[in-house]
């Protein structure tokens, strides 16, 4: 055993080149695959760390199935109480959200700008698991406004730690703090800073008068303003509960209902949206796949080393036959040098891990952080190494005692034929991934520049939005004269769009002469002044714009898109509609733009000027953005506000709407980048290795008058041919992978053959240059050297 | 102690059938000293491999100390070369990841020697071939000669009744090649058999009885005692 030990680290020691780019490869691969595992893991851990995640489930609400109407991930109040009546259902609770709210310590005079709170029913700890630190949970639904808060928000908010009783202002009212909670982990899909008994909510929308005949949260049919979760009893089947549940509410609303109420596991819902888009879930079953065939192709390289170096081997293997060696005492000596290779490797890529590991969350936009103890990389790490053993030990095992020692050493080696073909095998493997990764590289590249090239319909450029304090609304004229006199600010307007990239506030309370009763369509609505449409560059195709008089308020103005699905023909200026039971008239059709995803048709859009509008919009140019920032800001100061400034440009707004889609395209960057690289380390050596074996040949062919070219030539022609094969099998996967990526987007870029041209020309430059560099080493020898050698 | 008869060896490739030894019978006594001789491509090498249980014989009978050995399994076959034979070649095919002491060590492992016993046995036979001082260098650091008598002490390590040497000073300048044929004397006059495969008429002198060998046959034995 140490008398192996030895031989394989001296050997190792000896074969420097061998050694490093073995190690270096599998290393890269170990600690890329790991990480990618984690945030895998972190992927497939949402919402699993609730008991009985099991058992729970989100209603969704499918707005006219039939019609292929819209999927809320909301519902009305009463849907908890119909599931409850259920006899599968363990429990039903309700979650009401506000979203980025302030909090006020008054005391302190300090705000919190927080990323939620979150009315909860008096059932929700016992279906959720957000351990309690301090506080009981039996005083909290005692009183309304007691709130749980998460312990970060506690130290931002409070000094000290014994804060159970202290008061915090959030809205118009003071909030007792009734318990401390844990931070809620990342990987929830329920996030809150502050949690607050429903109970406030309820009485509020009553006190608010309700939402027309319906005047509790209990009766409310039309507002679907709840995330409504159930634990199911266990073995039942949630198709009948939302039978029960549909059925339910349809008696509610005496027969006229189109909506379903659909059960979605929690335990997907992260992975899978509420209209089954499954791309999520894709990406992570990508780079699950991605970390596994990173990891094959380190351990490719070990092997095809291996195997071509069993051949300088031989007469070793040979010797110590002939001395006595057992098929088994041979077989031992291979598998200790493949595990000393994988614990260096290993050894290093934990440190490359902990090293990246800060950065790699920046990128991947998590918390994650590895520990020796998770079990998982650990399977994968050991697959790898018993599929690594298998390949690279059993396989010159199964040789190496199936041949006469004596061959060896007479310089016969090892079955050429059957390592070569193998050997090739794995080259082409390997650079099919890579290719494969270059080209969904260059396509994900391509899309996100069209994405951001894409004509919008709108000019992004140089708007600020910001959210005035309450009390400016009261003089909102001045403020906006004030703002149009300044020469940095080109024109203001006063808008309910909050974002326009990301604008989904719907509704079905749409009516026209014509429309059919069964007609399910839901418009997204925008209130807007004046200003508002040349300011953002929307175009008029037909008709005007609001004039800013009171007749404004029965005006409207639809876009191209409602036009078509309201069945009118041009002209469509003068045609008669009802919003939100206002009857009035179309004065004027936009050109459709987008204000959702360009992953998203652009849906039907309807611009209104009724209701209050809270967003400021301004425009302003490259070179005065830092004036007019100043500008508003000084406004904003000079009325109170529990939030601090801040504003947010239309063009981040977009970007950030494309966030993960550059995630995953850096990510594609970095791992097609990787695998070239490994996999031409691996050419590279075997390119050495060649060289070394043919050196013989070359010297001969050299002295008869071969030229230096000639013998490239010869080295790397039969790599090129590996790669160009690998290349062939690379481009019908990348196409699959990639037009199922595509599909994702209604508006994308066609698969052209010039991106898989690119991405081959790409792989068969580095090959080359991989191999020269060996190819013109061992022809530029001196002959002499080589032959006197043999 | 070696009794071959009627041996027939063929060397097959895809076309054609070439006859290595032809009708071969040799016998060689326990405590012998013999050499083999004759022009490249004789069939001496190949005779010395079937004798080692390197390589098969295709017809005919090998006895080795009253054993019929030419149908033993490649198990049977590393079993009794381990114990039995040792090895001395022209390119003494040492390793060159071990030490000198543990290039000797090797066999010693392979029979399964305690440890202790295996330290004291080779520093016996590092001794006796004087190389002990340089128990700890690579055979790459060693002269052709010091390399051959590290082959030599490797290859009696085991005590075995019989050494097989091919050509073992092919590679050696005289005065190296005159120690280490005086070390294989020494050995053979401590009761080890010897065959040895040669092309030196000056080493042939060392053995008690020389053969030699054309195309594939023995056409001549001499005793030079």
């Amino acid at each position: 055993m140490t008398n192996n030990l030895k031989a394989v680290l001296r050997g190792l020691k000896k074969k420097k080149l061998y050694t490093i780019i073995n190690i270096l490869g599998l290393s890269i691969s170990l600690a890329t695959s790991i990480l990618i595992i984690l945030w895998v893991q972190d992927e497939r851990s949402f919402d699993r760390f609730h008991s009985d995640y099991t058992q729970l489930y989100k209603v969704n609400s499918h707005l006219s199935p039939e019609q292929n109407g819209p999927i809320w991930g909301s519902s009305p109040g009463p849907i908890a109480n119909y599931a409850q009546n259920s006899p599968h259902v363990n429990q039903a609770t309700r979650i009401s959200q506000d979203h980025h709210v302030t909090f006020v310590n008054d005391e302190l005079k300090r705000s919190v700008t927080a990323l939620g709170v979150c009315y909860v029913d008096s059932n929700f700890f016992s279906i959720f698991n957000f351990p309690l630190i301090e506080g009981s949970l039996s005083n909290f639904q005692t009183n309304y406004t007691n709130a749980f808060i998460t312990e970060s928000t506690a130290e931002k908010l409070f000094d000290n730690r014994s804060i159970i009783g202290k008061t915090f202002r959030y809205s118009e009212d003071l909030f007792t703090v009734a318990g401390i909670l844990k931070d809620v982990p990342q990987n929830s899909s329920i996030q809150f800073d502050v949690l607050i008994p429903l109970g406030y909510h309820a009485q509020r929308f009553t006190k608010w008068g309700g939402n027309g005949k319906w005047k509790t949260i209990d009766e409310d049919l039309g507002n679907y303003a709840f995330q409504t979760y159930i634990k199911a009893k266990p073995h039942s089947d949630p198709l009948t509960i939302s039978e029960s549940i549909t059925a339910a509410y349809t008696k509610a609303r005496d027969g006229e209902n189109s909506s379903v109420f659909v059960l979605d596991p929690l335990e997907t819902l992260h992975l899978i949206a509420a209209d089954g888009n499954k791309s999520a879930l894709r990406m992570v079953q990508i780079f699950g796949v991605i970390a596994i065939l990173l990891l094959v192709i380190g351990a490719v390289n070990y092997v095809n080393l291996s195997t071509a170096r069993a051949l300088d081997r031989a007469k070793e293997v040979g010797i110590r036959k002939l001395i006595g060696a057992s098929r088994a005492r041979l077989f031992l000596q291979f598998v200790i040098e493949t595990l000393v290779i994988f614990l260096i490797s290993l050894i290093i890529a934990l440190a490359i891990i902990f090293l990246l590991q800060s950065g790699y969350n920046q990128i991947a936009q998590k918390s994650m952080s590895y520990s020796l103890h998770n079990i998982s990389p650990w399977i994968y790490v050991g697959l790898a190494i018993f599929g690594t053993l298998c390949l690279s030990s059993i396989y010159p095992a199964i040789q190496l005692s199936a041949f006469k020692p004596i061959e060896s050493l007479k310089g016969k080696s090892l079955n050429h034929l059957s390592s070569n073909i193998m050997r090739k095998v794995l080259v082409v493997f390997q650079f099919t991934i890579s290719v494969t990764l270059i080209v969904s590289t260059l396509i994900i590249k391509n899309q996100l520049a069209f994405i951001q090239q894409i004509d919008l319909g709108y000019d992004k450029e140089h708007v600020l939005t910001v959210n005035l304090p309450g009390e400016a609304y009261k003089h909102i004229e001045a403020i906006r004269s004030e703002l149009k006199n300044n020469s940095a600010i080109q024109n203001v307007s006063l808008s309910g769009v909050y974002n326009l990239t990301d604008y989904g506030h719907s509704t079905g309370d749409i009516e026209w002469p014509g429309k059919s009763k069964n007609n399910p369509l839901v418009v997204s609505q925008a209130t807007i002044d004046k200003e508002f449409i040349p300011l953002m560059g929307i175009e008029l195709l037909e008709g005007t714009n609001f004039t800013g008089l009171p007749a404004d308020s029965s005006n409207y103005i639809i876009n191209e898109t409602l036009a078509k699905q309201m069945g009118l023909t041009p002209p469509y200026v003068g045609s008669t509609m009802s919003f939100h039971d206002i009857p009035g008239q179309i004065v004027g059709v936009v050109k459709d733009f987008h204000f959702k995803s360009v992953r998203e048709q652009i849906g039907p859009m309807v611009f209104w000027t009724r209701w209050g509008a809270g967003t400021l919009y301004v425009k302003t140019t490259a070179t005065q953005t830092r004036q007019a920032i100043k500008a508003l800001e000084t406004i904003y100061n000079r009325y109170p506000s529990d939030a601090p400034f801040s504003y947010t440009f239309v063009d981040a707004q977009f970007d950030n709407l494309y966030k993960s889609e550059q995630r995953t395209g850096l990510l594609f960057n970095i791992f097609s980048g990787i695998a070239i690289f490994i996999s031409s380390l691996g050419l590279f050596a075997l390119a050495t290795h060649e060289g070394q074996t043919r050196i013989k040949e070359i010297g001969i062919r050299k002295v008869l008058g071969a030229s230096v070219f000639g013998i490239v030539e010869l080295l790397g022609k039969n790599f090129i041919m590996l790669v160009s094969i690998a290349i062939l099998i690379a481009y019908p996967i990348a196409f699959y992978l990639m037009k199922q990526w595509l599909d994702n987007f209604a508006y994308k870029i066609e698969l052209s053959i010039w991106t898989f041209v690119v991405g081959s020309v790409i792989a068969v430059v580095i090959a080359i240059l991989t191999i020269s560099y060996q190819a013109i080493r061992a022809a530029t020898a001196n002959p002499v050297e080589s032959l006197r050698n043999e | 102690m070696i009794k071959i008869t009627s041996l027939q060896k063929y060397y097959r490739t895809e076309e054609v059938e070439t006859v290595a030894l032809n009708n071969l019978t040799i016998h060689v006594k326990e405590g012998e000293f013999v050499a083999v001789m004759g022009p490249s491509g004789c069939g001496k090498s190949t005779l010395l491999n079937i004798v080692g249980l390197l390589d098969d014989l295709d017809e005919g009978s090998y006895l080795f100390n009253n054993i019929e050995v030419a149908k033993f399994n490649e198990r049977k076959r590393s079993d009794l070369r381990k114990h039995n034979i040792g090895f001395v070649f022209q390119s003494f095919n040492l390793i060159d990841e071990l030490t000198v002491f543990e290039n000797v060590e090797l066999p010693l492992v392979y029979t399964n020697v305690p440890a202790a016993e295996r330290k004291r046995r080779v520093e016996e036979v590092l001794e006796k071939v004087q190389i002990m001082h340089r128990r700890n260098h690579f055979p790459q650091q060693l002269s052709g000669g010091q390399q051959q008598r590290v082959a030599v002490a490797r290859a009696v390590v085991n005590t075995p009744k019989l050494i097989l040497a091919d050509e073992p000073t092919g590679n050696l300048d005289s005065n190296n090649g005159n120690e280490v044929m005086q070390l294989l004397t020494e050995l053979n006059e401590a009761g080890t058999t010897i065959v040895m495969v040669t092309h030196s008429e000056h080493d042939a002198r060392f053995a008690d009885r020389v053969i030699r060998m054309l195309d594939g046959q023995v056409i001549m034995e001499t005793t030079t005692a």
